[in-house]
């Protein structure tokens, strides 16, 4: 009876969704509402989990419970902590979930509602959740190992040297590409500037008192920490109504990355516990409490859908960014359904930390499909504005010719009818100067979530403070992952140097610091100021970069999964990780040889080149702008050098897996699988971790 | 209502013992009653000592995503 009852309960889970999908995918009459995103992810991924997931688990990995995983067999109380499994999906959640599923879905917009949703909804139920959790699995098995490691030892040690330099390739660019996220997003906002500068001394408040006054104690600092966050986030509305301060916190897109090269310099090499590791506890709770609050959000104003579920831009000719559909909305979601990054965390901190093999699929799918519907969330905040406000926004200003009512007519021609004043209103409203041309996702996305939670709480009284709110939320996790990631590249080159001059690599040797953290920091901080000084926005040139680089890393780990399954003789299953891995191999080629080799000067990085060399000829440049436009060329032909190695990357990669198992298949080379031995589990089958354990 | 009011305390505890897991509030507590620790091969950090040691080690390898 009770199975009967069960099979019911999914049967009607199931047919929800479909009918929920069938509804967003159909329905071209009225506005649609919000709740039918919510409701066809959610019985998406529930289904998915209950069914695809528990497949991959009993079938493919065969996760056993009596095996012992390193956080028993190796206890320290600092690396391997065994952890209750709600616990660890929240550290993993936070570990992964960054700016990308939120900036991603909002440029994808563009295209319309459609594409991006499926993609983000089976994109992750089929490739992003399974590479997390196969990749998380195969660590628990190594004790732990990193993608690199493991690459190294089950593909080729060219395979492991391919996976780091896809880590360095990912950090560099990933850097560049947020940072020129917050310099649109605080460009010409003393408010937005004014509030996330004021964290820095918070932060280091914090760090202070952290390491000297309560060592340790995190909660107690974090909660003063955030309450002196929101109290800036209202303290910057008094600084930009100040003239004299309102002039000192207005700064130009090259001044801000400028400053922000500067910070992510002085996070890597300074101490730890001053400074990046107290913003990273502000981040985390902000992070945590704005993102529920968008959920519920959503739930409680169900917003109508304003952007089509297509748009015309599905051609290829999209303002935002330029290219077809296929391949570049799938590069432009990137961490929504797949994130070869997320294979770091899967291999790093988390596999130390579980107490149970079956936990991995709680964590490692479970946590993915959250991280999915974050992108579902960002989609719909980005297509509840009216789309002509949502392309005023995000086009740069060469493409829709300025701002004001030229710009107002050139979106209308479009078909997405706007009037200048609405912009000027909607800017008075959120408190900002202008929201023309400020591409990169942050401040649509701000303003879709400030409408949500004006309508929620405050109505129009409060939108400028929402706005606000929700940009310091963005600033404020980016550049957290911008510190983070800065030190650990800081870390990569420090391991490099070492290896020509040993005491390079000494971590506590100051000029090996320091040096190491300027080559880091020169790296993505060059393409940064490429991006700002860009006149397509910069955007439309590194986030496909950013794209291809993050999928090249999926690609890695998801050649290390079907290579581990292969010599597991799991070879009848190995079409999970197969599939997604052919999937995303086919889409970042044709993206690569989109970028670099496509006639369109919008798309291609040498065609763009080649047009202004073309102007330069043809004397159409003035004779002062000739340096500037030389160095743009030379800018876009680096990008074409950047997307041509990475697009050999992928092959090399590929063709050393193929070889490798051919040489399996025919027998010619023994699997060897390099497991650590079996272990039986001392725990109780009931232990829930090393606190909750004593319940 | 007591039986109730006896599960909610349980759940309330078990939430606050979780945060207090989850942002790292508990960590120093966690290494003390590692067996590691509790056998006595290293010796012991002091609160302060264990703060710094453990912030260089999570900040050494990639622990936020994109």
């Amino acid at each position: 009876m009770k199975r009967v009852l069960k099979l019911v309960v999914w049967l009607v889970v199931a047919l929800l969704g479909a009918a929920a999908f069938a509804k967003i995918a159909f329905d071209r009459g009225e506005p649609l509402n919000a709740t039918w995103f919510v409701v066809a992810a959610v019985c998406c991924y529930l289904v998915a989990y209950r069914l695809y997931s528990a497949f991959v688990a009993a079938k493919v990995l065969t996760l056993d419970d009596t095996r012992a995983t390193p956080a028993e067999r190796h206890d320290d109380g600092r690396d391997f902590v065994p952890t209750n499994k709600w616990v660890l999906f929240g550290h993993h959640f936070a570990a992964i979930a960054g700016p990308g599923p939120l900036v991603g879905p909002t440029l994808a917009a563009q295209f319309g509602y459609l594409p991006g949703t499926l993609w983000l909804i089976a994109g992750a139920a089929f490739a992003g959740c399974v590479q997390d959790f196969v990749i998380l699995f195969c660590s628990i098995r190594r004790d732990g190992k990193s993608l690199g490691q493991m690459a190294r030892e089950e593909v080729s040690e060219r395979g492991g040297f391919i996976a780091q330099l896809a880590v360095l390739a990912i950090i560099t660019i990933l850097l560049a590409v947020i940072g020129l996220v917050v310099v649109n997003a605080l460009k010409s906002s003393p408010w937005a500037t004014f509030t996330l500068a004021m964290t820095i001394p918070i932060a280091l408040l914090l760090g202070l008192y952290l390491r000297f006054l309560r060592p340790g104690r995190v909660l107690e600092a974090s909660i003063m920490g955030v309450a002196l966050v929101l109290f800036v986030v209202v303290a910057g509305q008094w600084v930009a109504d100040s003239p004299s301060w309102s002039r000192v916190f207005t700064l130009s897109g090259v001044a801000l990355a400028f400053a922000i090269i500067a910070y992510g310099f002085a996070a890597s090499a300074l101490p730890v516990w001053l400074l990046l590791a107290p913003r990273d506890y502000l981040s985390a709770f902000i992070k945590a409490g704005a993102i529920f609050s968008l959920a519920v959000g959503i739930l409680f104003v169900r917003p109508q859908i304003l952007m089509p579920s297509l748009t015309r831009f599905a051609d290829g000719s999209g303002p935002v960014f330029a290219g077809k559909i296929f391949p570049f909305c799938f590069i432009t979601i990137a961490c929504g359904a797949i994130s070869g990054f997320h294979s770091l965390i899967s291999s790093g901190t988390t596999p130390k930390m579980i107490l149970r093999e079956s936990h991995a699929r709680f964590i490692g799918y479970g946590a993915m499909l959250l991280e999915s519907f974050v992108g579902v969330m960002a989609m719909v905040a980005a297509c509840a504005m009216p789309p002509g406000v949502y392309f005023a926004i995000n086009s740069p200003p060469s493409i829709v010719g300025g701002a004001g009512d030229a710009a107002a007519s050139t979106i209308s021609s479009w078909g997405y009818s706007l009037q200048a004043q609405t912009m000027t209103d909607l800017a008075h409203k959120v408190g900002e100067l202008t929201l023309w041309n400020r591409a990169g996702g942050a401040p649509s996305l701000a303003v879709g979530m400030a409408q949500i939670f004006s309508s929620t709480i405050g109505g129009d009284r409060l939108l400028s403070i929402w706005y606000h709110f929700a940009i310091m939320f963005e600033a404020l996790f980016i550049l957290t992952v911008l510190d983070a990631g800065t030190r650990v590249g800081r870390f990569m080159v420090q391991d490099l140097g070492g290896r020509v001059w040993k005491p390079f690599a000494r971590t506590s040797w100051m000029p090996g610091v320091v040096i190491s953290s300027a080559i880091i920091v020169a790296l993505w901080g060059y393409f940064l100021y490429q991006g700002v000084v860009d006149p397509l926005g910069g955007i439309n040139s590194l986030w496909p970069l950013f794209g291809i680089s993050n999928q090249l890393l999926a690609a890695v780990a998801l050649v290390v999964a079907t290579t581990i399954l292969m010599k597991m003789g799991k070879l009848r299953w190995i079409w999970v990780t197969l599939l997604p891995m052919a999937w995303i191999v086919v889409i970042t080629m044709t993206a690569s040889y989109q970028k670099i080799f496509s006639a369109n000067p919008r798309i291609g990085f040498l065609a763009t080149a080649n047009a202004m060399v073309a102007q330069i000829a043809a004397g159409k440049i003035p004779a002062e702008k000739i340096a500037e436009t030389q160095r743009l060329i030379f800018n876009q032909r680096l990008d074409a050098a950047v997307t041509g190695i990475l697009a050999v990357m992928i092959l090399v990669l590929i063709v050393e897996a193929l070889v490798h198992w051919y040489a399996m298949l025919s027998r010619r080379k023994d699997p060897v699988l390099h497991e650590s031995p079996y272990v039986a589990t001392r725990w109780a089958a009931d232990y829930s971790g090393a606190t909750h354990g004593d319940d | 209502m007591r039986r109730a009011s006896r599960t909610t305390a349980r759940l309330l505890r078990r939430f606050w013992r979780g945060l207090r897991e989850w942002c790292g509030d508990a960590a120093y507590e966690i290494y003390l009653r590692s067996p590691h620790t509790r056998t006595g091969a290293c010796p012991t950090l002091t609160r302060k000592e264990f703060y710094v040691e453990q912030l260089n080690r999570r900040y050494s390898r990639p622990n936020r995503c994109c």
